[in-house]
């Protein structure tokens, strides 16, 4: 087992000086600019993919995605709402 | 205000996780000393019971018994079955959880329960589970939740009391809403506790820097994604250190023999794979307003329009924050304690990481009896008040 025991604690002591080494990788500007670039591309090609298809489905006289989540967010605002009613007739009978 | 020291027990600089769970005593893990005293199996015979609890399935979680009391929207209201000998505190506690991760993490199994110890005291335990938010809650606000959703809670449970007020805990993300929560509408939070919660969001973290850089297009992000996904911020968080998977891996090789720990290890596991995607109008305040213009410590944050000062917050506060936390490091979570105007403030500082020591058999030892005591103390102080001016029965709810 001291093998194995050696061999553990030279894990731990790689694992922690890889994790110091990249989390200064990490956070270097060179490496965050062009992460945060790629991530905003894919969100805005997939943002005009969506707008597209939701454009097309309109033509249709259809309601789209965001037409059906408006709604139900609509509907969870007038749920809220009414509890809030609920809580200030409680407040009021009480008084 | 007073601050414990950090435990010494623990060790600086360990990773977080299951390879700093193993613990090092006078340079040796608990494997090694086990192995030495010829108490300990070699990795053979804990891969063979890795293998044996993997098999098994996964470990059931959230099994304290619990009430929902009032459900809205995808969030709903718990109430933790009193213990049968009655409640022994009159002030019930109300546990916020972080809003992108499930709440059974207070309530992992039976014994690595901090909801179910604190039954066990004779306290009375609610906790908000802010389920999974579906597409049409992309257009929740932040004040949606922190006020309105909060807001009720806090205010369902006041009203079950006779004292009609809570002590309000937040974790993590959770703490964040509780504090704000607490400096906009004080009258019914008897006592805040914020753990592990990120209040100043200056600190130079990766993720900090990431949201900061001039590329990082957040419109963009919550445009396309609507709720912003649970994959996306899981991945970003195990970028604040690489490694993690590999050292958790190992880690739990070498102590798969403890049958206990492995319980617990899968039980978290199940935990950390089982996340919320975040609501999307409340992200890109969330990133916009705290983590880049860190309006909060400013001064400069509003809820539904009012104003958020911190040193409105003069409730008692408990402040704790973890050596260890990559995710919510000590300096993000510790200044809360300087900004209210609390004459009865406390910093805990304890080593450990962001939830190994909220759930940790050492946290079961020292945290969870430490927050406990804190608010008995307070407790007994309002009964002490109350004995001059008893109070009206409680509001049906």
């Amino acid at each position: 087992m001291i093998v194995y025991d050696l061999w553990k604690r030279g894990f731990d002591a790689w694992e922690k000086a890889t994790a110091d080494y990249l989390d200064g990788v990490l956070k270097n500007p060179v490496v965050l600019g062009p992460a945060g670039a790629l991530l905003s591309t894919t969100m805005k090609t997939k943002a005009a993919a969506d707008r597209a298809l939701a454009g097309w489905w309109g033509q249709l006289g259809l309601p789209t995605k965001r037409d059906q989540e408006r709604a139900l967010h609509k509907l969870n605002q007038l749920e809220s709402r009414l509890s809030d009613l609920e809580e200030e007739l409680a407040g009021t009978r009480q008084a | 205000m007073s601050e414990h020291p950090q435990d010494e027990r623990e060790p600086r600089g360990a990773p977080p996780g299951a390879a700093s769970a193993a613990g090092r005593r006078g340079g040796r893990t608990e494997t090694e000393a086990r192995r030495a005293n010829g108490n300990g199996p070699g990795p053979g015979r804990g891969i063979r019971n890795l293998v044996r609890a993997w098999l098994r399935g996964a470990p059931k979680v959230g099994q304290t018994p619990a009430d929902v009391i009032h459900r809205e929207n995808k969030w709903s209201l718990l109430r933790y079955r009193p213990r049968a000998e009655g409640l022994t505190y009159a002030t019930p506690i109300l546990l916020v959880p972080s809003l992108i991760n499930r709440h059974y993490v207070l309530d992992l199994q039976p014994g690595r329960s901090f909801a179910g110890f604190l039954v066990e005291r004779g306290h009375d335990v609610y906790i908000i589970d802010w389920g999974s938010p579906g597409d049409e809650d992309r257009y929740l606000e932040f004040d949606d939740i922190c006020d309105r959703y909060l807001g009720r809670a806090v205010r369902k449970v006041a009203a079950r009391s006779e004292r009609r007020q809570v002590h309000l805990l937040g974790y993590c993300l959770g703490g964040t809403l509780a504090t704000i929560y607490t400096a906009a509408r004080p009258e019914r939070v008897a006592s805040l506790t914020a753990l592990a919660a990120p209040i100043d969001f200056s600190d130079e973290g990766m993720l900090a820097r990431w949201t900061r850089t001039d590329t990082f297009d957040l419109d963009a992000l919550v445009d396309a994604c609507g709720n912003v996904p649970w994959a996306l911020m899981q991945a970003s968080f195990q970028m604040l250190r690489p490694t993690l998977q590999v050292a958790k891996f190992v880690g739990v090789v070498d102590r798969a023999w403890d049958d206990e720990f492995l319980d617990g290890f899968f039980a978290l596991e199940r935990w950390l794979n089982d996340n919320i995607s975040f609501p999307g109008e409340c992200y890109r305040r969330y990133i916009r307003e705290l983590y880049r213009e860190n309006a909060l410590m400013r001064g400069a944050f509003a809820l539904s329009g009012n104003v958020v000062r911190l040193g409105a917050i003069t409730c008692p506060t408990l402040v704790v924050s973890f050596e260890h936390d990559h995710i919510v490091p000590s300096p993000s979570a510790a200044p809360l304690v300087d900004c209210v105007s609390s004459p009865d403030t406390e910093h805990l500082r304890l080593a450990g990481g962001h939830v190994g020591a909220v759930i940790s058999r050492k946290a079961k030892e020292r945290l969870w009896p430490t927050m406990a005591a804190w608010w008995e103390a307070r407790d007994r102080v309002a009964n002490a008040h109350d004995e001059a001016a008893p109070s009206a029965p409680p509001a049906p709810v």
